[in-house]
C-alpha cells in the first residue's frame, strides 16, 4: 500500500514526536518550577540551569562515585531530593533574603544569581572535567507495539514528570504549606497579617523550585547527557517556556512545555540540533510582542 | 555626581594611564593589559549608563561587542574596506541592531528585557558557527583570523608598534567615555535617570519612554560596536569564544566593583579588574570559579562598588557623623 520510504518517514516521524514528548515533559517540570517561584517571591534565578546539572551530577555521584545500589533510581530520587531541597533553603537565606531589604532588589538578585551560574558552571568543569557525564536509563528496554519500537526510558520520563507535577499541583491545593505559598503569591501584605511566616515561605518556596529542577535534571540526564557548560542554555529553555505559557499558570506551562519541546523536536529533526535556540528565540520574541500575558497568563 | 567630579574622576584616572607607558612602554604584556584595561572600560561603562541609569536590565551587551568586531573584520577582510571606515559602519549597524532588540524590549517588564537580550546573546553563537554565519563570512568556527590593523596617513597601528596603538586607544576610549558623560549629565541623562526612578510621573511631564529609552539602546550599542571593531582590529583575530559566559562576568564584576550607576566608578572599576584577574592568571581553571563567587560577594557586601565607599566618606564629612 506505502512504499518502502513513506514507511521509514513515517517511523522517524514517530521518533520525533516521542523525544518531543518526553522533552516536553521535562520542560513541564521546570516551566512549573519556575513559575512557581517567580510568582511567588518575584526573584529571578538565572543559576536555575545549573540545578538542574547539580541534580544530574548528584545522582552520577551517587551511582558512579559511591557505587549506589539501594533500589536503583527511588534510592537515588530518595537521598537526592531532600539534598537539593536544602541546597535551596540555604542558598535562599544565605543570599536572596539579605537583598530583599534594598532598592532595586529584583536586579540585584538577577546579578547574584548570574554570579552563582558561572560559579556553579565553573565550578563542574573543574571538579567534573569538561567531558559529559551518562547516567544508566531509569528502565532498560523497549516496548514494541507491532512495528512502532518505544523505549521504556522515554515513557518512564514522560509518567514521572507528570507525576512529579501532579503532585505539586496537589501540595498546593490540599496542604497547608500550599495554601500558604499561594496566600503569600496573592497578597504578601494580607498573608503576613494572618500570621504567615513570609521569609519562610519564599525560602521554601525557592527550594521546591530547585527540587523540581533537580529532578528534571536527573530524568532528563539519563537520556541525554550531563553537560556542565550547558546550564545557560537550560535556563533560557525553561523560562521561554515560562512566559510563552503565561507567568504564574501552572496549566499554560504544561500546553507550552509539549508545544516547546515538539518545536524542539521536529526543528532539530528537520533543520539540524543547533538551530533549536535560534527557533526558541524567535517563538520567544512573537510571544512577547503579540501576547505579552503568554498562552494563559493573566495580564504581562 | 556633579559633573566638576566625573570629569575630575575621569581625567585622573586617564591621566594615570596616560602615564604608564614612560615606564612600562618596552614590555609588550604590560602594554597588552593596559590596552585591554581601556577597551573594557567603554563596555563596562556603556552596560552601566544602560543599567544603572536608564534601569534596563539589559545583558546584551557582549553580543553588540561581538556583532561590532565581526561585522567590522568581514567588512574588512572580505569587501576591503578601510579599518576606519570599517569601524564607523560597524558601529552603526550595531546601533541599528540595539534598536532592533530594543524595540520589542519597550513594552517588557525587567526580568523580560533581561531575557531577549540574554536570549540575544546566546543565539548568537550558533548563528556565528551555522551556516549562515558562514555564508555571511563569519568563518564558522575558525572565526577570523585575518582583520588587518588600523592604519592612517599611512602610518599603521598594531602590536608591532605599541605605545603608539595605546595612545590611539586612550584617544578612541577617551572620546567614548566624555561621551557617555556629557549624555549622561545633559537632558537626556535626566530624562533616563526620571524614567527610571519613576516612569508613569516623567511620562506625566512629557518624557517619551518609547524615544529615550530607544536612544539608550542605540547610543551604548552604537559604541559598544565601535570599540569592538577596534578591538578586533588591534588583535587581528575575533572568534565566537568571546560570547562565553567567562567575560560576561569579568564585565560584570567591573561594574560591581565600580558601583552600578555611578557612572566614572565603571572605568575604574574596569581598570582595577583587568589588572587584577592578570594577578589571577595562575589560578587556571578556578579564576572562573573566584569570578563567579566575587559577582556573589560583591553584591552581598559592596553594593555601591569602590564609588559607594567613597560617597559615604563624602557622606560623613557633610554630615559631621
Amino acid at each position: 500500500m506505502f512504499s518502502e520510504d513513506t514507511i521509514l518517514l513515517l517511523y522517524e516521524i514517530t521518533d520525533v514526536i516521542i523525544a518531543g514528548l518526553s522533552m516536553g515533559s521535562v520542560y513541564a517540570l521546570m516551566a512549573v518550577g519556575m513559575t512557581l517561584v517567580y510568582g511567588v517571591t518575584k526573584a529571578f534565578n538565572f543559576a536555575y540551569g545549573d540545578f538542574f546539572n547539580m541534580g544530574g551530577y548528584f545522582a552520577w555521584i551517587l551511582i558512579f562515585g559511591l557505587g549506589f545500589q539501594f533500589m536503583g533510581y527511588l534510592g537515588v530520587l530518595i537521598i537526592v531530593m531532600p539534598l537539593m531541597f536544602a541546597v535551596g533553603y540555604a542558598l535562599e537565606k544565605l543570599m536572596i533574603a539579605p537583598l530583599r531589604k534594598r532598592e532595586d532588589w529584583e536586579n540585584k538578585v538577577m546579578m547574584l544569581t548570574l554570579g552563582l551560574a558561572l560559579f556553579l558552571t565553573s565550578l563542574y568543569t573543574v571538579v567534573f572535567g569538561v567531558r559529559m557525564k551518562s547516567l544508566p536509563p531509569i528502565w532498560e528496554g523497549t516496548l514494541e507495539i507491532g512495528q512502532l519500537v518505544f523505549a521504556y526510558q522515554d515513557i518512564m520520563i514522560f509518567v514521572l514528570s507528570l507525576g512529579g507535577i501532579g503532585l505539586l499541583g496537589w501540595m498546593l491545593n490540599n496542604t497547608r504549606i500550599g495554601m500558604a505559598v499561594q496566600a503569600v503569591a496573592q497578597n504578601p501584605v494580607g498573608a503576613k497579617i494572618v500570621g504567615i511566616p513570609k521569609e519562610r515561605i519564599f525560602a521554601s518556596t525557592f527550594a521546591i523550585s530547585t527540587v523540581m529542577v533537580g529532578f528534571g535534571g536527573i530524568l532528563l540526564s539519563q537520556k541525554y547527557f550531563i553537560n556542565p557548560m550547558s546550564g545557560g542554555t537550560i535556563m533560557i529553555k525553561a523560562w521561554v517556556v515560562t512566559a510563552f505559557g503565561g507567568m504564574g499558570s501552572i496549566r499554560g506551562g504544561l500546553y507550552a512545555a509539549f508545544i516547546i519541546g515538539m518545536m524542539e523536536a521536529l526543528v532539530g529533526w528537520v533543520f539540524g540540533l543547533s538551530y533549536g535556540i535560534i527557533a526558541l528565540f524567535i517563538l520567544l520574541i512573537a510571544t512577547l510582542v503579540f501576547r505579552p500575558q503568554g498562552l494563559m497568563g493573566k495580564g504581562g | 555626581m556633579r559633573f566638576k567630579h566625573m570629569a575630575i574622576i575621569i581625567g585622573a584616572a586617564y591621566g594615570v594611564m596616560a602615564i604608564l607607558p614612560l615606564f612600562v612602554g618596552d614590555i609588550k604584556f604590560v602594554m597588552n593589559i593596559l590596552i585591554m584595561c581601556l577597551i573594557w572600560a567603554v563596555v563596562a561603562s556603556c552596560w552601566d549608563v544602560m543599567m544603572g541609569f536608564a534601569g534596563i536590565f539589559s545583558f546584551g551587551q557582549v553580543a553588540f561587542f561581538v556583532m561590532g568586531a565581526y561585522c567590522s573584520g568581514i567588512l574588512a577582510i572580505e569587501y576591503h574596506v578601510t579599518p576606519v571606515l570599517a569601524i564607523l559602519i560597524a558601529g552603526l549597524f550595531t546601533g541599528g541592531m540595539g534598536v532592533l532588540v530594543g524595540l520589542p524590549c519597550l513594552k517588557l517588564a525587567g526580568p523580560y528585557v533581561a531575557l531577549v537580550t540574554f536570549g540575544v546573546h546566546m543565539a548568537l553563537q550558533p548563528t556565528l558557527r551555522g551556516e549562515i554565519g558562514i555564508a555571511l563570512g563569519s568563518g564558522g568556527s575558525v572565526g577570523l583570523l585575518t582583520i588587518p590593523p588600523i592604519s592612517m596617513f599611512g602610518y599603521t597601528f598594531s602590536s608591532a608598534n605599541m605605545v603608539p596603538t595605546f595612545y590611539l586607544t586612550l584617544l578612541v576610549s577617551l572620546a567614548c567615555a566624555l561621551t557617555i558623560m556629557l549624555v549622561i549629565k545633559s537632558y537626556w541623562g535626566t530624562a533616563f535617570l526620571a524614567l527610571k526612578d519613576s516612569h508613569d510621573f516623567a511620562m506625566s511631564l512629557g518624557i517619551s519612554a518609547f524615544k529615550y529609552k530607544l536612544m539608550v539602546f542605540a547610543l551604548t550599542s552604537f559604541l559598544t560596536g565601535i570599540i569592538g571593531a577596534y578591538y578586533g582590529h588591534f588583535y587581528g583575530v575575533v572568534s565566537f569564544r568571546l560570547l562565553d559566559l567567562d567575560l560576561f562576568s569579568i564585565l560584570m564584576v567591573m561594574m560591581l566593583v565600580g558601583g552600578l550607576g555611578h557612572f566614572p566608578g565603571a572605568i575604574i572599576g574596569a581598570f582595577l579588574v583587568v589588572a587584577g584577574s592578570e594577578f589571577m592568571a595562575p589560578l587556571g581553571a578556578y579564576r572562573a570559579v573566584t569570578m563567579g563567587a566575587l559577582v556573589v560577594v560583591l553584591v552581598l557586601a559592596l553594593p555601591n562598588g569602590i564609588m559607594g565607599l567613597f560617597m559615604k566618606n563624602n557622606a560623613k564629612k557633610i554630615y559631621g557623623s
